[in-house]
């Protein structure tokens, strides 16, 4: 039933083509439990595990699925907040409860066995181990479902956060940057992609004019989207809007980083039911079809990439996803890259010149009307930043964009495909859906 | 000349996510001896005015974690406190001259102590 994942499905080369499975995949359901800061560590109503079996029960509900019709499960294995995420990402030594509490799984980690287990799943046949996050995931099942090795597939992208300092435990802990790490982090540990992306970011002002507080209307705007958006940490926990006197003023994390540029770490899970077209015809809610996936993991020159490497690096993403859905930028209604750090998105932006968005144009796009019910409704997701590291803001809205079904979030505008991605410059995957298979 | 103490919220207050151990009547408590009292906390001021505002309590400064070089150039006082639960509240509590408490049952001594 379980297999290694061999990464064979990937889309991850240029010049592939149009998707061999383009529109024969669908997605037909979606679930999202509450959003929480962190577990408490001890209600299990509110652990991981609670929360992706409710997330799970949600997105079959919307479908229509029973439980005995879900053969594939691909499910993210791995802590959000790190393998080194110390007290933040391991329960032990604290004590295990009762099963299916009783080991990590179900209270730090999620795997498609625990699950199976859990929730009585009978006639999986497809779920593989060592899975990716979810910017790959969903490319990952809808091959496997394009390919017919299972045809209604559950994708899981649990998010765990426990009290503690995330991603400040094992060696990222540690006094001495000791091995390799004494070339990667000698002043310890850093986020990762925050200070990767400063760089470049920094590089991008000089080029292109501009500095850093000009993310500010970008990063407010996707406040105001979480703040429309019910499932989210934001909408539910009373985060009051973000003013630009907010933004400039606030405190920096890695300068120019502000506070206000991160996502705020979250104990959440999602959950999204893949078919094939066809099933999805006869399926409760509308499905959404899915016209390519496409991923990527670019090699870095040095330890640091620069801006030359990251515009590169993003212009081959938005090529081969276009040539592999055979749309190019003018006809993608909504766009939802990724934000866990404002300073990347501007990359995605203009490599994939969403409404005529070049390079250096970012800046001048942020400032202009990018609310939903504008002409331009970018990120109308909120993302990370306006719902919390879930990393699956973008996708849901993508969803309930096509539908029709995103309430004070639907955009004014057309609404007929949309681009969505968890995805580093550097690393992830991208997806574009339609509301048509065709 | 009084004592001025600084309150971060979240993981120190009985109101911040995650509660701390530093209770509204703690912090009334401090007040009504006469230390000058804030908040200092990554929330932003207005929110951390609103908290306040609800809790009936008159604080004589509400800023941004980064900011308590500011509060001690603004309060001339006898001595500066700090209560947070993270190495970032000591560190701009020690850069800034203020001595630094954690939010434990040392500090709620204090309180009952009279102190």
């Amino acid at each position: 039933m379980t297999s290694s994942n061999n990464f064979q499905w990937r889309r991850d080369r240029d010049g592939l083509g149009v998707w061999e499975h383009r529109g024969k995949v669908a997605i037909a359901g979606y679930g999202h439990s509450p959003v929480d800061r962190r577990w408490d560590g001890e209600n299990l109503d509110t652990s991981l595990g609670a929360y992706t079996m409710m997330a799970c029960e949600k997105a079959m509900e919307q479908a229509g699925v029973t439980i005995d019709q879900v053969d594939g499960i691909v499910c993210c294995d791995s802590h959000i907040a790190g393998g080194s995420g110390g007290s933040a990402s391991n329960w032990a030594p604290r004590p295990y409860f009762d099963a299916p509490y009783d080991s990590e799984y179900g209270i730090t980690l999620i795997n498609a066995q625990w699950l199976i287990g859990a929730m009585g799943f009978k006639n999986v046949k497809f779920a593989p181990t060592g899975v990716p996050t979810i910017g790959e995931m969903v490319g990952m099942a809808s091959q496997a479902v394009g390919d017919g090795v299972c045809s209604t597939c559950l994708v899981i992208y649990p998010t765990g956060n426990l009290e503690g300092r995330y991603r400040r435990g094992g060696e990222n802990a540690d006094d001495y940057a000791r091995g390799a790490r004494q070339w990667t982090v000698p002043w310890g540990n850093h986020g990762g992609n925050d200070f990767i992306n400063i760089f470049p970011h920094n590089q991008y002002c000089l080029k292109y004019g501009g500095e850093h507080d000009d993310l500010a209307p970008f990063v407010i705007n996707q406040h105001k989207n979480g703040m429309l958006t019910p499932w989210g940490f934001n909408y539910n926990h009373g985060i009051e809007p973000i003013s630009v006197e907010d933004y400039k003023t606030s405190r920096y994390i890695l300068n120019p980083l502000r506070i206000w540029d991160c996502d705020r770490p979250v104990n959440a899970s999602a959950a999204y039911l893949f078919t094939t077209a066809e099933r999805a015809q006869d399926m409760k809610s509308q499905p959404v079809y899915v016209l390519n996936h496409s991923q990527h993991n670019f090699r870095f020159r040095t330890t640091q990439p620069d801006l030359d490497e990251v515009e590169m690096w993003t212009d081959r993403q938005a090529a081969r996803m276009y040539e592999g859905a055979g749309l190019g930028p003018a006809d993608v209604d909504i766009f939802n890259p990724y934000d866990g750090y404002s300073i990347m998105t501007q990359f995605f932006l203009e490599g994939f010149q969403w409404h005529g968005v070049k390079r250096g144009d970012a800046f001048a796009f942020y400032a202009g009307d990018i609310s939903v019910k504008g002409p331009h409704p970018f990120s109308s997701s909120g993302g990370n930043l306006g719902n919390g590291r879930t990393r699956t803001a973008m996708y849901t809205d993508s969803i309930e964009q096509l539908r029709g079904t995103a309430g004070d979030r639907q955009v004014a505008v057309k609404a007929e495909t949309a681009l969505c991605a968890f995805t580093t410059p550097s690393s992830g995957g991208w997806l574009m859906l339609g509301k048509y298979p065709s | 000349m009084n004592k001025l103490i600084s309150f971060d919220i979240d993981g120190t207050l009985e109101v911040g996510d995650p509660p701390g151990c530093i209770t509204l009547d703690m912090v009334r408590a401090a007040k009504a001896s006469g230390c000058i009292i804030g908040s200092c906390s990554d929330r932003t001021v207005s929110n951390q005015q609103r908290i306040w505002e609800t809790a009936g309590i008159d604080m004589e400064f509400t800023v941004l974690k980064h900011q308590l070089d500011a509060v001690k150039e603004q309060f001339p006082a006898e001595d500066y406190y700090h209560i947070g639960d993270t190495d970032l509240d000591r560190q701009y509590a020690e850069r800034n001259g203020f001595h630094f408490l954690l939010p434990d049952v040392d500090v709620a001594q204090l309180w009952e102590n009279g102190n």
